[in-house]
């Protein structure tokens, strides 16, 4: 196209005087740039706010921003934190670029074409609450509230998550947090000590740190990786199992190589060996333990050899670090974990890292497993109602028993996808996802994308477009946690040797909302309007949530703000054991369940030959895939290069730095490659990535194919039998160098 | 429009582009509006870019509808990615509401200008027409080359090229087509349109 005027010649002969209808007849009124007073502020405007919490992994760091114009310029960890203090990790740092990310969602939208294969069309707030109220109102009325599937996570999911179990009632929850990552411990613990663990080790106090697959340093949690420093340089030992020369193992005394899903075994041969040697703790398990003489029996099979030979590892090595426990207790920190969905045998070794811990006496001792008495704040949600129980997928009416007795909250995630895809023994027609990236976190992505396609109406609610949201009918943007007030952080200092002090804080914005961003509570309440609860809804805005939760500890969001967005306050011992505290080694409830009571070794598939079991974790520069659309994020480390070891590496002609796919037992192959990293520090019958990587939404403009989503390879189900939780590291892949498939050598 | 001054004519045509860079909806999109947009290519010279647009809009069964999703997938979230987000930082700093988004707005300040509070980040390319518009109201014209040099030029050449590649609908690729025309320091021989 060319204008056969200049712009100049156009102007001076007012040819716009010919036009029919002026100009200014059919622009709008007002204008975004308004008059206003000479204000050349240069940076007399900065400051310094207060309040940040933040979310760029769930250990919640606490914040200031830097503010320049209402622009934030800088994050930094708020000086008066007892807990990270100043510091604040790389991703932490990075939360501007997802703050300020471009493909961050802005508006509400409207697939106008297919799920899966989306065509956007940008809506009102209006039109996307009627149609999300309207649908999923239509599906209770045609089918009753269990056709509602909600799929949630982090801090902002939690107030739509009580909405629909506690007021609509559906049971058909399922937090990834619990069924594909921490439930497991949660609920294996609560079975052995009735308590979740967290990972409230007292690492900075300990003589001897315990880790299995533990990787600090890789996983950084700013006050965790504090404890664990601080305990190292007071010269801890550490003993770390892990078939990768993790940057953990790096820092071992004893690393055990152990081969992967043998764990409980080497657990089990620790213990045995302990008990049989009179080397536990006998006046604390007189004391607090229950059902010993059953756990030595069950357990007595596992002779160092036995165990050794299960975990392809020296039963000497096995020896040595049970006396290095047995010499330092009770001053031991045996790490309960956080990822801890493996092998789909894993409630039965969080059960033994438990009961481990019980023999050796390290409970509410220094340099044990002590909670931090934490202050309580009252949380304020929705109201509990009364619903029926029939359709409660984990509940066999045939046996009047729960199919997984030990499942944490909600109901296990297959149970819910196998239902919704076939329909059996009930329909489930909508499905909510808030904030979770079903794609890249539930195993088998393609019953996931069965699941979406057997709905009548889908919405997802997120902050950015993550491959989940491509599946979406109404597409809602959420604000960010730097935009928004929502989660009361509440702990103690980080090292129990020093002062004891509480603190609490409350996520506060750091910077006014942009766009059309909404925070849960209006999306949530706007839903619940339409769905006909108006009556029920407990809070009119988020601020008026965090504030009648903070009057339950005489606070409130001014005052908090008044005190640099930390209250402090004196604290309270915590090595301080209660009275009915109890350390069930055999557990007979769990035996009456129809599962070993005594903790118990299942063996895993052993890998096929020609492949290797695929192994993923993080890197300390990401949050899976949560942050892989992240600028500064990307650019530390663009992509998950897997771990060979160099001896299969000669074997089958890869050297560092190859370009490589995979394709797994099932046949599935990675839509993207990956470089290779060649090492010694992995054993041969396994290779690594980290988790996160190769999104194939394009949307995700910086994450979309870089590296390999090793979510993509795992199709193979394993779910551990007590929880219901996923076990994904049963799964088994060869490299494709240059088309060719690459058997991996024995 | 009656006999005016060139420097209300070209904020009148500021105001109007800035106009049409707004999301598509049938409250302005109106039969009037085409009939202006229509008699600007006219009088430019784009009588077949008129005609293209207007065969596209009328088969359409819904025509705002079609523009709705094509501002989408070209301005906000679109498939495969988001072709042309509107805002100058996106091209200078690689993200929103970067140094360059600040010195926008100084810019506005310095000239006695601000940002409505329902209004959208400085450096989106509505409110930078806005502001030009502003300017020539004020008959401010060394602000205007200044503005156009320093903040407006630098990013919409590598704005405009993404449009006009990733479009699929005539209306954007003319638009923007249009802002470069009126946004463009002419060389001696008038305007060298991009080729497309």
């Amino acid at each position: 196209m060319a204008f056969n005027l200049t712009r100049r010649k156009f102007l001076q002969t007012a040819s716009l005087a010919a036009a029919s209808i002026p100009l200014s007849k059919v622009v709008s009124a007002s204008t975004g740039v308004t008059k206003s007073a000479l204000d050349a502020t240069g940076t007399a405007g900065d400051k310094t706010v207060v309040g940040g919490i933040c979310e760029m992994c769930f250990w919640r760091c606490q914040l200031v921003g830097k503010v320049r114009d209402g622009r934030l310029i800088k994050l930094e960890g708020n000086p008066k934190s007892i807990d990270n203090g100043t510091a604040i990790c790389a991703r932490g740092g990075a939360g501007m670029k997802l703050l300020y990310d471009v493909d961050r969602l802005k508006y509400p939208m409207k697939n106008v074409g297919k799920r899966g294969a989306p065509k956007w069309k940008r809506i009102s707030w209006k039109e996307a609450l009627d149609e999300c109220g309207s649908k999923l109102k239509s599906t209770v009325d045609q089918y009753g509230a269990h056709a509602i599937c909600v799929f949630p996570h982090g801090a902002s999911a939690k107030y739509p998550l009580r909405y629909f179990e506690r007021v609509v009632g559906t049971q058909n929850v399922s937090e990834s947090s619990f069924f594909q990552c921490r439930g497991i411990r949660d609920t294996a613990y609560v079975a052995t000590i009735n308590k979740a663990p967290g990972e409230k080790v007292d690492m900075a106090n300990t003589k001897v740190l315990f880790f299995i697959g533990v990787h600090l340093g890789e996983n950084i949690h700013i006050s965790h990786v504090k404890q664990y420093i601080q305990g190292l340089q007071n010269g801890a030992k550490l003993i770390v199992a892990d078939p990768r020369f993790s940057a953990s193992a790096a820092k071992a005394d004893i690393w055990v190589q152990i081969k992967p899903g043998t764990d409980t075994a080497y657990l089990l041969g620790i213990m045995n060996y302990l008990v049989k040697n009179d080397k536990y703790n006998k006046e604390f398990v007189e004391d607090y333990a229950d059902g010993f003489d059953e756990f030595a029996e069950g357990i007595k099979e596992w002779t160092l050899e036995k165990a050794a030979k299960v975990c392809d590892i020296p039963a000497e090595q096995i020896k040595e670090v049970a006396d290095m426990l047995a010499a330092n207790a009770p001053n031991v920190a045996i790490h309960p974990g956080r990822f801890v969905s493996w092998h789909g045998n894993d409630f039965q070794r969080q059960r033994a890292l438990a009961c481990l811990t019980g023999i050796l006496g390290a409970f509410y001792v220094k340099g044990g497993w002590v909670p931090a008495k934490m202050p309580r704040v009252k949380g304020v949600s929705w109201a509990w109602e009364d619903h029926d129980h029939d359709y409660d997928l984990n509940y066999d009416p045939e046996e009047d028993e729960k199919i997984y007795p030990y499942s944490p909250p909600g109901t296990p995630t297959d149970l819910i996808r196998d239902c919704a895809i076939t329909g059996k023994p009930y329909p489930i027609k909508s499905c909510v996802v808030w904030g979770q990236n079903l794609i890249q976190t539930i195993p088998n992505q393609q019953k996931t994308k069965d699941l979406f396609k057997a709905m009548d109406f889908v919405m997802c609610v997120d902050v950015l477009p993550t491959d989940v949201t491509a599946w979406a009918d109404i597409l809602l943007p959420e604000l960010s946690y730097l935009e928004r007030y929502d989660q009361i952080k509440r702990g103690t200092q980080w090292d129990f040797s020093k002062e004891h002090q509480q603190y609490i804080a409350a996520r506060m914005p750091l910077v006014a909302p942009m766009f059309e961003r909404k925070d849960q509570v209006y999306i949530c309440n706007e839903i619940a309007k339409r769905m006909g609860h108006e009556d029920k809804i407990p809070v009119k805005t988020i601020e008026e949530l965090v504030d009648k939760s903070l009057a339950s500890v005489d606070l409130s969001i001014k005052q908090l703000r008044a005190e640099d967005g930390i209250h402090i306050r004196p604290g309270k011992d915590p090595y301080v054991m209660p009275e009915d505290f109890e350390v069930r080694l055999y557990n007979e409830d769990i035996e009456d369940t129809g599962f070993p009571g005594v903790p118990t070794y299942i063996a895993v598939p052993d890998t096929p030959k020609g492949f290797a079991r695929l192994l993923f974790g993080r890197t300390p520069v990401h949050t899976f895939n949560r942050s892989q659309n992240n600028v500064w994020l990307h650019n530390a480390m663009p992509d998950n290069p897997v771990w060979v070891n160099d001896e299969v590496a000669a074997k089958i002609g890869i050297t560092d730095g190859d370009t490589v796919g995979f394709i797994n037992s099932e046949g599935v192959e990675s839509t993207t490659t990956t470089t290779v990293k060649v090492t010694a520090g992995i054993r041969k019958d396994c290779v690594y990535m980290y988790h996160g990587y190769g999104s194939t939404n394009p949307l995700m403009t910086t994450g979309v194919n870089a590296g390999v989503d090793a979510q993509s390879l795992i199709t193979i189900l394993a779910v551990d039998p007590e929880t219901g939780a996923h076990g994904m590291r049963n799964n088994f892949v060869k490299l494709i160098k240059n088309g060719k498939v690459l058997d991996i050598p024995a | 429009m009656s006999a005016t001054e060139p420097s209300e004519d070209i904020a009148r045509v500021y105001r109007f582009l800035s106009q049409c860079m707004q999301y598509p909806d049938a409250e302005w999109m109106t039969e009037d509006f085409f009939k202006v947009f229509y008699d600007l290519l006219g009088t430019l010279g784009g009588v077949e870019e008129g005609v293209s647009i207007k065969k596209k809009i009328d088969a359409a069964q819904d025509a705002i509808e079609d523009l709705q999703v094509e501002y989408t997938r070209l301005f906000i979230n679109g498939v495969p990615h988001v072709v042309a987000p509107p805002y100058g930082s996106v091209y200078m700093d690689q993200s929103l509401q970067g140094t360059f988004a600040g010195n926008t707005l100084a810019f506005y300040r310095e000239k006695g200008f601000g940002m409505d509070e329902k209004a959208d980040l400085p450096d989106h390319l509505i409110h930078e027409l806005e502001f030009l518009s502003l300017l020539a109201e004020e008959k401010d014209f060394t602000g205007v080359e200044d503005f156009l040099k320093k903040l407006f030029r630098p990013w919409y050449k590598k704005f405009h090229p993404r449009v006009t590649e990733g479009a699929h609908h005539p209306f954007y690729r003319v638009v923007v087509q249009l802002i470069d025309y009126f946004t463009k320091e002419e060389d001696e021989d008038g305007f060298q349109p991009n080729k497309t």
